[in-house]
């Protein structure tokens, strides 16, 4: 079992950020003690005086390389179509790779994604050769244009971004891997805990991507080895068949020739 | 002319335009020391078009690195 992301098989179903670490170093101890092989990052304006810059690409670099792994990419900050898709351009020549996690936000207050313009970006990227993993709400129909337009991968959120309140509407992810059941689908954002990632796998969804949880966890290594094992447990959960609930209490223990059983 | 390179206001004298090669030696000291991407104006610009596209008067540079995302 692997995680297709747009024909790459990945043995890894989790994917993690690179922000918010208590430093470099506990940042690439934590995502290798995680086994995943996508890590996300971003862009920012370059500052000559300041070395950190190449310092982090330099960490990056080496993750990728001792995890056979792929960088992602990511949008973060656009807040229209126009300026994703230059970023995700701009991205496409540092990291020479077609993928992008695409984030255009439309309020500042919950950082939700513009659907709107998402939608327009997505369009526009396809078009323009890109391999688009877009971050998306938990609204079914959003997810279906995505799919429509080309994108082989959704990532609808668990909830804010940062948030760790994980999952916020279940019945509407479920509804979306029922009715999408050929997408990827990823479940991006809001995780807090291990038991939301393996929650998320028990419903059927192929991967979680997720940052904040691990990196601001007091140990954001054994935070990622947690995360890891979850995503494994609710993914052999999910493929081994989870038994339908009933309303009423079924007796496990067998009830022929129970002691001190009389008629009543 | 005046340019921005990341917000900050450059003053270039009687010049009417100048490469973005040109450009990034007054951001750099050493530009192929570093990993980045340029945009002008808003709109992406390729490594292999650094010499032939014009930076103009009142014209914007951007020029991105890679950090830690989300």
């Amino acid at each position: 079992m692997s995680l297709n992301i747009y024909g790459q098989k990945l043995e890894s179903r989790l994917l993690i950020g690179s922000a918010l670490y208590p430093s470099p170093q506990v940042m690439k101890e934590a995502i290798l003690a995680s086994g995943s092989q996508v890590v996300t990052l971003s862009l920012k304006r370059q500052n000559p005086a300041e070395k950190s810059g190449q310092q982090i690409w330099r960490y990056l670099q080496e993750i990728v390389k001792q995890t056979d792994g792929h960088l992602l990419p990511n949008t973060a900050g656009c807040k229209t179509a126009k300026e994703a898709v230059t970023l995700a351009h701009m991205s496409r020549e540092i990291c020479q790779t077609d993928w992008i996690k695409l984030e255009v936000i439309g309020d500042d207050y919950n950082l939700q994604p513009d659907p709107i313009e998402l939608l327009y970006a997505a369009e526009q990227l396809i078009k323009d050769g890109f391999k688009v993993l877009p971050y998306c709400t938990d609204d079914l129909v959003v997810c279906q244009r995505l799919y429509d337009l080309g994108c082989q991968v959704i990532m609808p959120w668990a909830s804010p971004i940062g948030t760790g309140k994980g999952l916020m509407n279940p019945y509407n992810l479920e509804t979306i891997r029922f009715r999408l059941p050929d997408a990827t689908l990823i479940l991006d954002a809001g995780i807090g805990k291990p038991s939301d990632a393996c929650l998320a796998m028990e419903m059927g969804y192929d991967g979680v991507l997720l940052n904040s949880a691990v990196a601001l966890a007091d140990n954001p290594v054994l935070m990622a080895k947690a995360f890891g094992q979850a995503l494994q447990a609710g993914e052999q959960g999910y493929v081994a068949g989870i038994m339908e609930q009933r309303q009423t209490a079924h007796p496990s223990t067998p009830t022929l020739d129970t002691p001190f059983w009389h008629q009543n | 002319m005046n340019i921005h390179i990341n917000g900050k206001a450059y003053a270039l004298g009687h010049e009417n335009h100048i490469s973005i090669t040109s450009a990034l030696t007054l951001h750099f000291i050493e530009p192929q020391q570093s990993t980045f991407a340029v945009a002008l104006n808003g709109d992406f610009v390729g490594k292999t078009d650094y010499d032939t596209t014009m930076v103009k008067n009142g014209d914007s540079l951007d020029v991105l690195q890679p950090i830690q995302g989300g």
